[in-house]
């Protein structure tokens, strides 16, 4: 099972994500509420997957996966999006994101998700 | 696997009382300031963060109008700038109409879509705001209207 980044402005998402990811056994290592607490935080705690939204004050979600994956080309990065942002979704998955999941999210869909890009990272 | 929606529906009120608070202040600051960046950009925020929650929770008149927020104040970051004070005027309405909407959500009674025409003046082109009352103009062409990309 993984360690799992949460990052999201929005504390009822974060706790969604929480509530949909923890029963499947993912730990929950940590929780960022913008896009430089993202990169700080994947750096202090080496997550195995990080939950990214795109929206996000002081650093977006598209700067802070290009900013990790700088540094760490290996990151195991799921982008969350919304309706209307396909474009940045492309963004991210060209700059090395992995896959996305959409909001609302839909508990089955983002479990099937995570499962297969920690399959494919194995 | 199926989510607890009360305990949600309380996280949605107390977060979005924040995000309409947050927004009153962002479009006074607009007031004396039509460029204010990071006014313009909390606009935004809050709007998609809003049309987040309430579609999670099915709530589809406050997604709907959160959307159309966040589309125009996604043009108004393109264009760097609220236009004037017909835009500004709209913008007030469309946070007016979302504080009644999560009002009705908190006192548990049932939810109107937003008003036609407010819904219409939101979506006309933030660099041409058709005065207010005014109907948008639109073209039956759809080369006239490129597809957005991005919101």
């Amino acid at each position: 099972m993984a360690r799992v980044l949460i990052a999201d402005d929005a504390s009822f998402m974060r706790q969604m994500i929480r509530e949909i990811i923890e029963p499947e056994g993912h730990e929950i290592v940590g929780e960022a509420t913008n896009g430089v607490e993202a990169v700080d935080l994947f750096k202090e705690l080496a997550p195995d997957l990080v939950t990214m939204d795109i929206v996000m004050p002081k650093r977006s979600g598209i700067d802070a996966v290009k900013r990790i994956l700088a540094d760490h080309p290996s990151a195991c990065i799921v982008m969350c999006s919304a309706l209307g942002q396909e474009s940045l979704v492309m963004e991210a998955l060209q700059a090395g994101a992995r896959d996305f999941i959409v909001k609302p999210f839909k508990p089955d869909s983002v479990v099937a998700t995570l499962k297969k890009v920690l399959e494919k990272a194995d | 696997m199926s989510l607890d929606l009360a305990k949600y529906r309380r996280i949605f009120l107390e977060e979005a009382a924040d995000h309409l608070g947050e927004m009153s202040h962002a479009l006074l600051g607009l007031e004396k300031e039509l460029a204010g960046a990071e006014s313009i950009d909390t606009l935004f925020r809050m709007a998609h963060s809003i049309k987040s929650m309430a579609a999670s929770l099915g709530y589809e008149p406050i997604a709907d109008l959160a959307h159309k927020m966040e589309d125009r104040m996604e043009g108004v970051r393109r264009a760097g700038r609220v236009r004037d004070s017909a835009e500004l005027a709209v913008l007030f309405q469309a946070l007016e109409a979302l504080e009644a909407m999560v009002a009705a959500v908190a006192d548990e009674r049932e939810l109107q879509a937003a008003d036609e025409s407010l819904l219409a003046r939101l979506a006309a082109p933030s660099d041409g705001v058709a005065a207010q009352g005014e109907p948008p103009i639109l073209s039956a062409d759809p080369a006239a209207h490129p597809k957005k990309v991005r919101s």
